[in-house]
């Protein structure tokens, strides 16, 4: 049964292009699927979970052997196997959707740069958003090609986000920076091994230039051995199903999501949405940037279209036009078919139009490391736009950010320098039937804490507290998300804080009637004094008398706050998450301030 | 006469296997399930086994168990009400958890509700840091407004939770003092529940454990009253997800340590069933009717794991590594919305169960695809009240064969090699991605449906053999018999693995061997009977996760001399490359903990009784077209197990019956009866 010769035809769909024509090519594969021989659905489907599993265990061996604390703690990774032609077929379940357009982006400019120069036991590197496909400078891809029978067939991908990619800031991840290279090291695709070996030169090149050496060269090797683990496990399953049927599964994949996802777009009623939101500044002075888009639905066709949105600014909020389709697909996906598998057909199904150089679609030299907070607001007017169309599933606006905290100096225990990283999560959106998350990484990003303890441990920090925001959460008849806020003091040292934070001054909406979650703020904490700091704060330094307050944004209510039971609302009082002036204002049919005495 | 009785409690029958020391006799008894209370089922049907077999109650010398009491009251969430105190600042940690969903994609998915609501964490005032050091005292005027915020909430139990107390649990021993004066309070304290590193997990564990302590309490007494009544010289042994019995005390203080006790039973039996059958290295797989339950023993030890999720909630617990996944005789096969064939993990359960057992079932099942490939017989199991309807198998399945343009045959063929497939990812799980190879096991299933499966599994993996132990359906309460008392202590501590480190460790493992001194006294363990087994986990400097390192067992109850610092890093590189396919020569390592297990043999049931052996060739009770293949039905020969003695042998192809399960012998793979009475298949290259 496993052994079939099938002959393959090389589809026309192959290629990896941002600007897919939904509709037109769907037709071709379909013939191509009826021709093929017999590898029947369930084969596909045994296989499938053969993929899935290979890119599940290299995920698990990237997290358990890598250093950096975003890593190992906090899941900031991605694994997964695409073809010879760059295509996405499969991926870890834990993988991040803005990681998985990096890896997408990586295969266009590998394959483009290094036709019929690839060979067994190379390993491909890079970051760089402008000529090698990825999203932001700390996130360093790698991809094996995999070899059977001497013919290239497949690559095994990774991508993680390292504690620090050299540049200005420790972390490289602070707001302020207004080009790529302030960013950190500019990686084009090259090979870090070339047949097996390794390009010592390079390494030795990329260590000097980021903070931490020692442990980011545990981190690129742990990344090296998960590729290579990847590629022993691919061939062992090309070795049981044999090239031929493998490539056409690989198609057949491929296909079948499409037409899934094209079934699910269907079930929007054709017509034309648009949305429209800001995103509160960019660190260097552009404020209120718009962020617009108009979606065109007809039958199974969606073209996601983006004009009347801003220019990239100067800051660093830009994000690539592969980043955006991650945004725009995540949503989608969530939206219709959250169970749809993520691989090239997903990606293929929808149209998306942004021009270049626009906050969206950002080209050289944009600077983009704190592109997750833009993606977030795509997410946010996505969603936004086709709330009309589909209310059962539609949200608030969540938190909207990607709250990012570093804390860097020098342990006066060791004498080493240190970087902290964090990113907060913060409120999700009131939903149709229940209140919004609190506290919890929303959307595109699902990554974990680090806990007090390893902090402490690690860094010389002490955390004060860690909760919710009193009173973050939209009010609504499913009320939004709280927001976190976290305390954190140097201990017997000054260090420097950056961060980025957005809906800092726009809050995040609510939908039918809901309303708007509170606004986020980083503020430092004198003995006497407190001060508001900006939202993407750079170099700030946090002296051993003071302490540094993140408090992420809420999220937006889902309808309207008269229409809220008395028994969440009691809820949202015993509870102690609302205060008495909370509740009073916006539920003051059920709620009374005590009279003042 | 002394007998031994292992009951295992499941969601239909509660098993009792009993053995007699003496004369090596095996008494099997089954009796229905109570689920309201458990205990009642245990205790009837105790007196009933000894009134069917003549068993004087008074010469039963243990009983050990293994309970689904926690399991259940988490899935069902009807445990105690809980109160938590923690340290100021952080009374929302429990809900934050790691700030996680459940599901990346899905806009309606929750991690599960706090079991402590938020209106009953109460804060006080104190603080320890890294160190440790104690950088604010508790203050008391706090600790006094939480311990009145507890009684007044009149909550049944009562977590505490400070920040670093698996480093200096003295502020919590302090409160948990005080908290010991509110009448009928049960008190968990994340140090003592298990004190390991990461608040939220150590948190989540000591906060289940409080949740379970009032539903335990009255089950353990209930079961202790009457236990003590109708079998007064018996002693109680309640079975741990790590393994090993523990006494009722301990149980009711550490409720938690039993919420896998029921599958871990399972890998001890096996681990009892590999031992007889000289088969150190085996992965087990225990197919039911909603899901399959995969284990790892490594040289006759079952894997141990210390972080996993129960109902939702992270548990940091050393537990029988075991990995569930929704596949088994219940399992519905459906059609994704891209086409595909997915089967699981909907279960069709026992009612209405499998559209063959005619009690309105309308989906098709992995149940059916048995029948519908004659793999399953339609009269039924052998001893089975209830025959199986082939027809209505057949009816269920041909809308998935006509979408598939396939016959109804290979579509049910199909069928089992997808939900084979699912079981192989989950054996995945639990051998290649912790660095085992499983082409080096033996593949060992048990429960009613997994000897029916076992061979598409072990094709997939590689597997070149299988065994199938004699009674696959009560394995659970036959490992509750071969089962060790066992305690297992913790120390966390972070030190560089040097020569200097390795002093200090020394020191750790001579402190931690007081308590495990302790505990063999109070267990009235005999000096000939103790075991002490030290393991390290280690990790490079700069990582987060470590490996258990091996560093010395030995038996008498005394700690053996630890090895070098050399030897414990060459270990370590070693099983760092095992994990992971790389190690670093030169970076430094250290200790994160230390844990020392302290283990008492109570049964030795080795040197059990020859099987009788026979040469001749066993007779078929019938034959009936088999499908192997979607080549074609092959005309096969179906035995009753029970006629089988040592020595025979059978090449496939075979249907194997036996009163509570069907093993499937597919052609030219060869069976042989081993002296165990275990079915011991060699599958052909």
């Amino acid at each position: 049964m496993k052994r079939t010769k099938a002959s393959l035809r090389k589809k026309s769909a192959g290629k990896v292009k941002v600007k897919a024509a939904a509709g037109k090519k769907a037709a071709a594969p379909k013939a191509a699927a009826k021709k093929a021989a017999s590898v029947d659905p369930i084969t596909i489907e045994i296989v499938g979970n053969g993929l899935r599993s290979i890119a599940d265990e290299t995920f698990i061996a990237l997290m358990k052997s890598a250093y950096s604390t975003n890593i190992k703690e906090r899941k900031d990774h991605s694994t997964a196997i695409c073809d010879a032609s760059g295509r996405l077929i499969a991926q870890a379940e834990a993988s991040l959707p803005v990681h998985i357009a990096s890896m997408t982006g990586l295969m266009k400019h590998l394959l483009a740069d290094y036709a019929g120069k690839i060979n067994k036991g190379d390993i491909f590197i890079a970051n760089d958003p402008h000529v090698a496909g990825g999203t932001h400078l700390p996130d360093i891809n790698m991809a094996i090609p995999v070899f059977h029978e001497d013919k290239l067939v497949a690559f095994m991908c990774n991508i993680a986000h390292h504690a620090d990619v050299g540049g200005m800031f420790p972390g490289s991840m602070a707001g302020g920076m207004a080009e790529i290279y302030q960013e950190g090291l500019r990686v084009p695709v090259i090979k870090l091994f070339s047949k097996g070996e390794l390009n010592d030169d390079i390494l030795k090149l990329i260590l000097l230039n980021v903070r931490v050496p020692q442990e980011r060269r545990g981190d690129y090797f742990a990344q090296v051995a998960a590729c290579r683990l990847g590629e022993r496990r691919l061939v062992e399953l090309f070795e049981a199903y044999q090239t031929g049927p493998m490539l056409k599964i690989f198609d057949e994949i491929v296909h079948r999501t499409r037409k899934r996802m094209q079934a699910a777009i269907e079930r929007i009623p054709d017509g034309t949405y648009t949305f429209e939101d800001v995103m509160d500044d960019d660190g260097l002075g552009t404020t209120n940037i718009p962020v617009k888009v108009h979606i065109e639905v007809r039958g199974s066709a969606i073209k996601v279209d983006f004009k009347g949105t801003a220019r990239q600014v100067k800051g660093n909020i830009n994000t690539t036009l592969n980043a955006t389709q991650a945004a725009v697909c995540y949503t989608l996906k969530s939206l219709l078919d959250p169970e749809i598998p993520n691989n090239q057909g997903m990606l293929d199904a929808v149209e998306l139009v942004a021009e270049s150089g626009t906050l969206v679609s950002s080209v050289f030299p944009a600077p983009v490391a704190a592109r997750a907070n833009t993606c977030q607001r795509i997410v946010d007017v996505v969603v936004g736009a086709l709330a009309s169309a589909l209310p059962l599933v539609a949200v608030g606006a969540a938190n909207g950010a990607n709250t990012t905290a570093v804390f860097a100096g020098i342990d006066p225990r060791s004498g080493q320098s240190y970087v902290y990283l964090e990113t907060l999560g913060g409120g999700f959106g009131g939903r149709a039937s229940k209140d919004g998350t609190d506290g919890v990484q929303v959307h595109i990003t699902n990554t974990s804490n680090l806990p007090v303890e390893a902090i402490e441990t690690e860094y010389p920090l002490l955390v004060e507290s860690y909760s919710l925001v009193e009173d973050s959460g939209g009010a609504g008849k499913f009320r939004g998300g709280m927001g976190l806020r976290r305390v954190i003091r140097p201990i017997g040292h000054d260090c420097t804080f950056n961060g980025a934070l957005e809906r800092a001054v726009n809050r995040p909406w609510g939908i039918f009637g809901g309303g708007p979650g509170a606004v986020g703020r980083f503020m430092l904490i004198g003995p006497s004094d407190e001060t508001l700091l900006a939202a993407k704060p750079s170099g700030v330094t946090v002296t051993a008398g003071e302490k540094l307050m993140i408090e992420s944004p809420g999220a937006g209510g889902y309808g309207n706050a008269s229409e809220r039971s008395a028994e969440l609302v009691e809820q949202d009082r015993s509870s102690g998450k609302f205060s008495a002036t909370f509740l009073a204002q916006n539920y003051p049919a059920m709620v009374q301030l005590p009279k003042a005495s | 006469m002394t007998w031994l009785v292992g009951v295992d409690v499941g969601g239909t029958f509660t098993d009792f296997f009993a053995y007699e020391t003496g004369s090596r006799q095996v008494r099997l008894f089954k009796t229905p399930s109570t689920p309201k209370n458990p205990a009642s089922a245990i205790a009837d049907g105790l007196l009933a086994l000894c009134k069917e077999f003549d068993i004087s109650p008074s010469d039963i010398e243990r009983v050990s168990h293994g309970t689904t009491v926690a399991t259940n009251a988490l899935i069902q969430r009807r445990g105690g009400t809980v109160a938590v105190i923690t340290t100021k600042g952080f009374r929302d940690l429990l809900e934050i958890g790691r700030q996680t969903r459940p599901h990346l994609y899905s806009f309606q998915q929750d991690q599960p509700a706090p079991l402590a609501p938020r209106n009953r964490r109460f804060e006080i005032a104190e603080r320890i840091t890294a160190g440790p050091a104690i950088i604010e005292p508790i203050d008391q005027a706090s600790l006094e407004k939480a311990i009145e915020d507890v009684k007044q909430s009149g909550v049944e139990a009562c977590a505490v939770c400070l920040l670093f107390s698996f480093l200096d649990g003295s502020h919590e021993r302090a409160v948990g003092e005080a908290l010991s004066k509110v009448d009928g309070l049960s008190v968990s304290l994340s140090s003592e529940v298990q004190p390991e590193f990461r608040e939220y997990e150590r948190f989540s564990t000591a906060v289940l454990n409080a949740y379970l302590q009032p539903v335990m309490h009255r089950y353990l007494t209930f079961l202790e009253d009457r236990l003590r009544a109708d079998a007064p010289g018996a002693k109680v042994g309640i079975y741990q997800s790590s393994g090993g019995l523990m006494s009722i005390d301990t149980a009711r203080k550490f409720p938690v340590r039993t919420a896998l006790s029921g599958p871990a039973a399972g890998a001890v039996g096996a681990v009892y069933m590999s031992r007889l059958s000289s088969e150190p290295d085996v992965i087990t797989v225990d197919v039911g009717g909603t899901s399959a339950d995969v284990a790892l023993i490594r040289n006759y030890e079952a894997g141990i794991s210390f972080n996993r999720d129960v109902a939702g909630f992270p548990v940091r617990l050393p537990m029988v590594d075991i990995h569930t996944v929704g596949a088994g005789g219940g399992s519905i096969a459906w059609f994704d919305r891209d086409g595909l064939l997915k089967v699981g993990p909907t279960s069709a359960g026992a009612d209405p169960g499998p559209a063959c057992y005619r009690r309105g079932g309308t989906n098709a099942t992995v149940t059916d695809a048995n029948l519908a490939t004659g793999r399953l017989s339609a009269k039924g199991l052998i001893g089975g009240r209830m025959p199986l309807d082939i027809e209505a198998s057949r009816n269920v399945l041909a809308p998935i064969a006509e979408k598939l343009n396939f016959s109804i045959e290979r579509a049910a063929l199909g069928i089992l090699d997808i939900v084979s497939a699912n079981m192989v990812r989950a054996i995945r799980t639990i051998s290649v991605e912790r660095g085992h190879d499983p082409r080096n096991y033996c593949l060992l299933p048990f429960g009613g449906a997994g000897p029916l499966h076992a061979t598409e599994i072990a094709r997939s993996l590689g597997i070149s053999k299988i065994l199938v132990p004699a009674a696959p359906g009560i394995l659970c309460a036959q490992g509750l018999i071969a089962s060790d008392m066992k305690d297992d202590f913790v120390r966390s501590a972070r030190m560089r693995l040097d020569d200097a480190g390795m002093a200090t460790i020394g020191d750790l493992a001579a402190d931690v061997m007081i308590d495990a001194a302790k505990w063999f006294d109070s267990e009235s363990i005999e000096p000939h009977q103790r075991r002490i087994s030290l393991s390290l986990d280690v990790r490079y400097v700069g990582q987060n996760f470590e490996l258990p390192v091996h560093a010395v067992s030995g038996p008498g109850g005394k700690l053996p001399v630890i090895p070098k610092a050399k030897e414990i890093r060459r270990r370590f590189l070693d099983i760092h490359t095992q994990f992971y396919g790389f190690c670093s020569e030169t970076d430094p390592i250290e200790l994160v903990n230390l844990r020392l297990t302290a283990s008492a043999k109570i049964t030795d049931l080795t040197g059990t009784s020859k099987a009788k052996t026979s040469t001749q060739k066993p007779k078929p009770i019938a034959r009936r077209p088999v499908w192997f293949s979607a080549d074609g039905p092959v005309d096969t020969p179906i035995y009753d197990r029970a006629t089988f003695l040592a020595g025979q042998k059978i090449v496939g192809p075979a249907i194997i019956d036996q009163f509570d399960s069907t093993t499937v012998l597919h052609p030219r793979d060869v069976l042989t009866v081993d002296s165990a009475l275990n079915l011991s298949i060699r599958l052909s290259k």
